[in-house]
């Protein structure tokens, strides 16, 4: 009896521990599932508003739009929609500029800058659109989201909103559950690994509200029933340049570098709320990762992982030599002979002058 | 020294000689020039004309050859290749050209975006599908909403426009051609950025060094262009080719920044050009000086290389600036090549030369509902000239033939109206299309009218800025004019076209903004709001009276109660006795 007690407790306390390595990988396993990390940054970047009084709108985006270029995304995996044109619109008195500063330091329209979609084209379909991949067969690459499983993508909205919404050109909205259901449906399409949703807008946490996928770090300037701010006036512009958040956001962005270690949790944390003027918002209840130890540039950067292979590739040089064009006569030879035309066309003189002709 | 150079002429012609024969078999299939053209206008403004042109020795229409690009940018040649576009022309304009003050300019474009493509003459789709794609695919490409052309905005307009290169067709069939105008369109940074990149050279050496995004907005006059078009290099045309013109034209006000007509580059573009640009086999500036003594006197420093005279005219010249001759290296390596022109006296500014041909169009009416539009054409010349004029008018704008009239302050014999062709607007599929070939008296003012209905448009239909208004875009005027006249159209060594067929001037209108009734876009928020309110005090209010029984209370048991008795009987009215 004994005997068998004893090969019980021996099987019991094997199974238990087998029981418990098992946990003990699966659970390793989680981690290493979170650590195996994305391979590519994509960043949709929206201004909802249009007129020259929103200038401070256009300026926010195109401060992250800079952050984001300068720490390594390149322009065809950026999105970048402007709802007006203020850096060429005939009230700047700088044309060709915005700035988001009043002392005017950087012009953050720069040299390089693609707009994707711009003026009426920023639409409440058009984002979704592009959010889901949902987009007609003539839509060019620089206008659609290419983004995999492996993609993190940072999406930056900003405009005026209120509580569920964020309106669009003055004309639409977009409520927070829409924006929930575009974020499912790309996560159900596999079309992100993590995304960084900030929105700087009224009351703009009643958007992250809505958001039921996973991996979703959402961050929002403002509380329920608190408004953002702008943050100052620039006498010869004579509209406000920037808002509150962003300004606080972007100086903290302009100490980083692509090769910064600073960490998620140290920008989300910098925010002071007497100098932002209003309650910055956190959503981490989706996003399972450990915000200290997320480096920024996950998001705002584009670190691309190199695997270095020692593998060598024969090129054939005959091979090369024989595409080289061929001489194009014989599609002369198919007698399609060109000519030039007369530039003013040979036209009848009509009979209907008389009773035209006053 | 005479060994050294001697051993290095020896090994040059060693490794040259080692070179593999396929790559030397291989000859340069393309090739590249940069023309800048500067002209002091009489007014004081300064046009400069910015041209790449890239040639290349291969037919359009083969896919094959049309594969292999070099100094040809590819984006571009992919594009046409696989839309079968034999022909391009796209413009981005920002202000309107004056002919009146500054004459004609080299290219000219009508405010806002302006596309137009001539399909090859076996394409492989429908001509509607390639246009839309085609016009998807450019604004992808440029920046700019081009994709908001559909058929509501695009004509095939069959005298007015006609292949400027080489077809392979005798008689052209214009629905081969497709015509469309944004004038709403705005251009800016990121339609230069794409742009500049098309150059082989970018925007890093060369005339394209210049381009500074600050500088190339605040101007009066800014337009920017593709043009695409087959070539031939001799008359039987055995060696078909593909000419690419990119185009900036800019007109300058160099009184407005510094006070006087004196400029240089770095005051106008606050940039200097660094070097050449290694790809171009020819970079000039050309100078306009043949106004030297009757705009006021100017020097251009450093001196010009040489000075070529214009076409047609022996008596004026430019002078020509041929950057391969600069020596980059040394004299200017430090502060790079800045032309600079100083005035020593100026003359009263004027309007300059009267051109032969300039135009005013302007819109008529009150109210909204009816409206019209009314062109001024003026003919200043002593001959009579023919002249081809088109007009496309938005179908909310709904033209009405009968009020068609043409009106000409000088009474003469011969007709005026030769003839006229009208396609009529569809509601939301067509717009209207109107060509008139006019023989203009000479030395007369004629006026071209048509009045307009306002249509309704459905509430979703409106842009979210509805009452900015809309664009009937620009009419063009397209003339042949003689070669003796003093005209601004010089044309330039690689501009030498069609052999001895004739250049068309083209003269663009102004664009007219005319509102649309618009409705009250908050009525539905209102009314929303009002009915609920009234909904909600009528029915709260009979409901009430309707359902609500009320009882008789003693008011001295009342009194009795207590406190908390008193509190429950106000909550719960319907309690027991």
């Amino acid at each position: 009896m004994a005997a068998i007690r004893n090969t019980c407790l021996s099987s019991l306390i094997f199974v238990v521990i087998i029981a418990l390595i098992a946990v003990v990988y699966a659970a390793e396993d989680q981690e290493q599932f979170f650590k195996r990390g994305h391979t590519n940054n994509w960043a949709v970047l929206a201004c909802t508003s249009r007129y020259w009084f929103n200038y401070r709108h256009i300026a926010n985006t195109l401060s992250i739009y800079r952050s984001v270029k300068r720490l390594g995304i390149p322009d065809s995996q950026i999105i970048l929609m402007l709802a007006d044109d203020v850096a060429c619109d005939p009230r700047n008195s700088k044309s060709g500029t915005v700035y988001n500063n009043a002392n005017q330091q950087i012009n953050v329209y720069g040299d390089d800058i693609e707009v994707d979609y711009r003026g009426y084209e920023v639409t409440v379909e058009n984002l979704v659109r592009v959010l889901t991949g949902r987009l007609p067969d003539s839509v060019p690459r620089s206008k659609r989201l290419l983004t995999d499983e492996r993609s993190n993508i940072l999406v930056y909205m900003t405009g005026h909103g209120g509580n569920g919404f964020l309106k669009f050109q003055d004309a639409e909205e977009i409520s927070d559950v829409e924006l929930a259901n575009a974020f499912e449906q790309m996560w159900q399409k596999r079309r992100y690994h993590e995304i960084f949703f900030a929105i700087d807008t009224c009351q703009a946490s009643s958007m992250l509200e809505k958001f039921y996928s996973p991996n979703i770090l959402g961050v929002a300037s403002s509380l329920v029933g608190e408004d953002s701010h702008s943050h100052h006036h620039d006498p010869e512009i004579g509209v406000a340049v920037i808002d509150s958040w962003t300004y606080y956001t972007l100086s903290y962005l302009e100490r980083i570098k692509p090769t910064s270690k600073d960490k998620m949790h140290n920008l989300l944390q910098s925010f002071d709320k007497s100098l932002v003027m209003s309650t910055t918002k956190i959503r981490t209840d989706l996003y399972k990762r450990d915000l200290s130890k997320v480096p920024i540039t996950d998001f705002f950067g584009s670190v691309r992982n190199v695997e270095i292979v020692n593998v060598s590739l024969d090129v054939d040089e005959k091979k090369f030599s024989q595409n080289v064009m061929p001489e194009s006569q014989q599609y002369y030879q198919d007698g399609i002979r060109r000519q030039y035309s007369t530039q003013f066309p040979i036209i009848e003189v009509s009979s209907l002058n008389d009773k035209l002709y006053l | 020294m005479i060994s050294k150079y001697y051993y290095l002429s020896l090994l040059y012609v060693i490794f040259i000689s080692l070179v593999p024969s396929t790559l030397a078999s291989v000859k340069a299939n393309d090739h590249y020039h940069e023309e800048l053209v500067l002209q002091p206008l009489a007014t004081g403004h300064l046009y400069a004309h910015f041209q790449f042109t890239t040639y290349w020795n291969v037919d359009i229409s083969d896919k094959d050859a049309f594969k292999h690009f070099n100094l040809f940018p590819k984006p571009l040649g992919q594009i046409l290749s696989r839309y079968d576009v034999e022909e391009l022309h796209f413009a981005l304009t920002q202000g309107l050209w004056r002919p009146d003050w500054w004459g004609y300019p080299l290219i000219s474009s009508p405010p806002g975006a302006e596309l137009s493509a001539w399909f090859s003459t076996n394409p492989s789709q429908s001509i509607d599908s390639a246009w839309s794609g085609l016009t998807n695919a450019l604004s992808g490409l440029f920046c700019a909403s081009l994709n908001f052309i559909d058929s509501t905005s695009t004509v095939s307009p069959a005298w007015s426009f006609r292949p400027e290169g080489a077809s392979s067709e005798k008689n052209i069939n214009s629905s081969r051609l497709r015509y469309a105008t944004l004038t709403s369109e705005t251009i800016c940074t990121e339609n230069l950025t794409p742009w500049k990149k098309l150059l082989p050279c970018d925007a890093k050496a060369g005339l394209s060094a210049l381009f500074n995004s600050l500088a190339l907005y605040n101007v009066f006059y800014h337009s920017m262009g593709v043009h695409v078009r087959p070539v031939c290099k001799t008359k039987d045309c055995k060696d078909p080719g593909v000419e690419l013109k990119q185009t900036l034209s800019l007109v300058f006000d160099p009184i407005l920044h510094s006070g006087s007509r004196d400029w240089n580059f770095a005051s106008l573009f606050s940039k200097v050009i660094p070097s050449v640009c290694p790809m171009a086999t020819s970079s000039q500036i050309f100078v306009d000086v043949s106004n030297n003594i009757t705009y006021g006197e100017f020097t251009l420093n450093p001196p010009p290389h040489s000075l070529t005279p214009m076409k047609y005219t022996k008596s004026e010249v430019y002078a020509v600036y041929d950057l391969n001759l600069i020596d980059f290296d040394q004299t200017y390596a430090s502060h790079g090549f800045n032309l600079a022109m100083e005035w020593k006296r100026t003359k009263k500014y004027g309007r300059g030369l009267k051109p032969p041909l300039y135009t005013h169009r302007y819109a008529t009416g009150v109210g909204d509902e009816n409206g019209g539009i009314r062109t001024r054409i003026y003919n200043h010349d002593n001959k009579d000239i023919t002249i081809l004029y088109m007009e496309v008018v938005p179908w909310y704008f709904r033209l009405y033939l009968h009020t068609f009239k043409i009106l000409c302050n000088k009474n003469s014999t011969k007709n005026i109206l030769l003839n006229r062709r009208y396609i009529p607007g569809k509601d939301r599929s067509r717009p209207y299309l109107l060509e008139l070939v006019l023989r203009l008296p000479s030395k007369s003012s004629t006026t071209i009218t048509m009045d307009f209905q306002r249509a309704f448009l459905k509430w979703t239909e409106h842009p979210p800025n509805a009452h900015h208004g809309f664009y009937i875009s620009s009419a063009v005027i397209s003339a042949i004019l003689p070669n003796d006249i003093n005209t601004t159209t010089p044309p330039l060594i690689s501009t030498k076209r069609n052999h001895d067929k004739e250049a068309i001037t083209r003269i663009y209108t102004e664009a007219l903004l005319v509102t649309l009734p618009t409705p009250d876009f908050s009525m539905p928020f209102i009314v929303i709001c009002l009915t609920s309110t009234v909904v909600a005090i009528a029915f709260g209010s009979i409901h009430n009276l309707t359902t609500r029984q009320y009882q008789l209370k003693n008011v001295e048991e009342a009194k009795k109660q207590n406190i908390l008795s008193r509190l429950i009987s106000l909550v719960l009215p319907f309690k027991k006795k």
